[in-house]
């Protein structure tokens, strides 16, 4: 039906009409105070802060994607602790011993940051009184390794291929610079009990010297 | 009202200004109500809906597009959706006269009910209107007393205007039909 044919039949529908006027008319009217409370429902509204939530949740975004970028890679830690310990026991002496020029390889032996027990100054030094050796030689035949300390060094690398355990070298990042030093938990526990202790003893000390001087001041006096 | 006073109107609507809101409900608010009590017949339950359209309308006036429709047609489009929401929310327990296929009733027929002036079909008309379900009362008492066009029928129930028209042609031979119903 389109809309002039039912134009047309609501001019001819008079029945119909007056039928819903009348209806229209019955029907109850708005209270008289109805806008009065609508009126006051929406001051009372207005008056209700707003919570705005959208600065939390941007932060809280915020906060877990710098939990993700400043959360170290998992695969790290592992492939670390999976270092084979036979290196390391044979990498300390070694550089206790502060090997000569003459025997490179040793010094760039494979070097895993997880098991070095020496702690950073050891290390720190290596390099450069190997330089001065370079200058003055004074390296000594005892001093060289033996072969049988340089095939136990070279017994870790054949491991090494072997296992899927990844070592750091010092040919790219050497070890002597702190900043390329990797402590593992347990390093760092150890470094932190050494700490303790230090700090317990100097407290002995300082309690030591204040009663040396309390007997010297008793004494004087 | 002018075109004027309605720019005015509703750029005060959009600032939140208590003295635009006053003067709108003063205008638009029997109409408002009036349609609202049409499809809610509980009076408490209407004058809810009513407070909760116009607390809709200041709160989205910025939603308003004045190309689509006039405010007051906007105001009925909201009252009716918040209306219908009501009703289906509530589940008002309502029995209403189903529009099966019983006897075929002629258009000579249907026009001869509502055409002849008589005051026994009128009263008959009303009582049918009472068996209608809301929203087909409200969209004939849109087209029969508010005497709005299909478009603006279509605008408010969010349909378009071919339906709109077939609705109300449907609904029409329906009323006729609960007449029979009655008289006999």
């Amino acid at each position: 039906m389109t809309e002039q044919q039912l134009n047309t039949l609501r001019e001819q529908d008079k029945n119909l009409r007056d039928a819903i006027q009348q209806d229209a008319m019955e029907q109850p009217q708005m209270p008289a105070d109805l806008n009065v409370r609508l009126m006051q429902r929406v001051a009372a509204e207005k008056k209700q802060p707003r919570r705005i939530i959208w600065p939390w949740v941007a932060a809280a975004c915020v906060a877990g994607m710098l939990m993700i970028w400043l959360t170290p890679p998992k695969d790290e830690a592992p492939e670390v602790a999976q270092t084979p310990a036979t290196e390391v026991q044979q990498e300390a002496p070694l550089i206790a011993q502060q090997a000569p020029k003459e025997a490179p390889e040793v010094a760039q032996t494979p070097t895993p940051a997880t098991e070095v027990q020496q702690p950073a100054p050891v290390a720190k030094k290596a390099p450069a009184k190997t330089k001065a050796q370079t200058a003055e030689p004074i390296a000594t035949e005892s001093m060289l390794p033996t072969q049988d300390q340089l095939a136990l060094v070279h017994e870790p690398e054949k491991h090494a291929s072997e296992a899927p355990a990844k070592t750091l070298t010092e040919r790219d990042l050497p070890i002597t610079r702190p900043e390329n030093l990797k402590y593992t938990p347990e390093e760092l526990a150890l470094m932190k009990q050494q700490a303790h202790e230090a700090y317990l003893k100097w407290v002995e000390l300082e309690l030591e010297i204040s009663k040396h001087y309390i007997e010297q001041t008793a004494q004087n006096e | 009202m002018t075109e004027e006073n309605e720019i005015n109107l509703i750029r005060g609507l959009r600032k939140q200004s208590p003295q635009a809101q006053q003067t709108m409900l003063d205008r638009y608010g029997r109409d408002v109500f009036a349609l609202v009590a049409r499809l809610v017949p509980v009076v408490e339950n209407a004058e809810e809906v009513y407070q909760d359209v116009f607390i809709k309308v200041f709160k989205y006036i910025n939603r308003y597009d004045e190309t689509k429709s006039s405010l007051k047609t906007w105001l009925s489009r909201i009252a009716y959706n918040e209306a219908i929401s009501h009703l289906r929310k509530h589940h008002e327990a309502m029995i209403y006269f189903e529009d099966f296929d019983g006897e075929a009733l002629s258009d000579s027929e249907v026009d001869e009910t509502f055409g002849h002036a008589n005051a026994e079909t009128v009263q008959l008309i009303r009582a049918a209107l009472k068996h209608l379900p809301p929203d087909e009362r409200a969209l004939i008492t849109m087209f029969y007393y508010d005497e709005r066009s299909l478009k603006e029928i279509a605008y408010i129930t969010e349909s378009i205007p071919t339906t709109v028209a077939s609705k109300l042609s449907r609904t029409r031979k329906k009323l006729c039909r609960i007449i029979k119903m009655l008289q006999s």
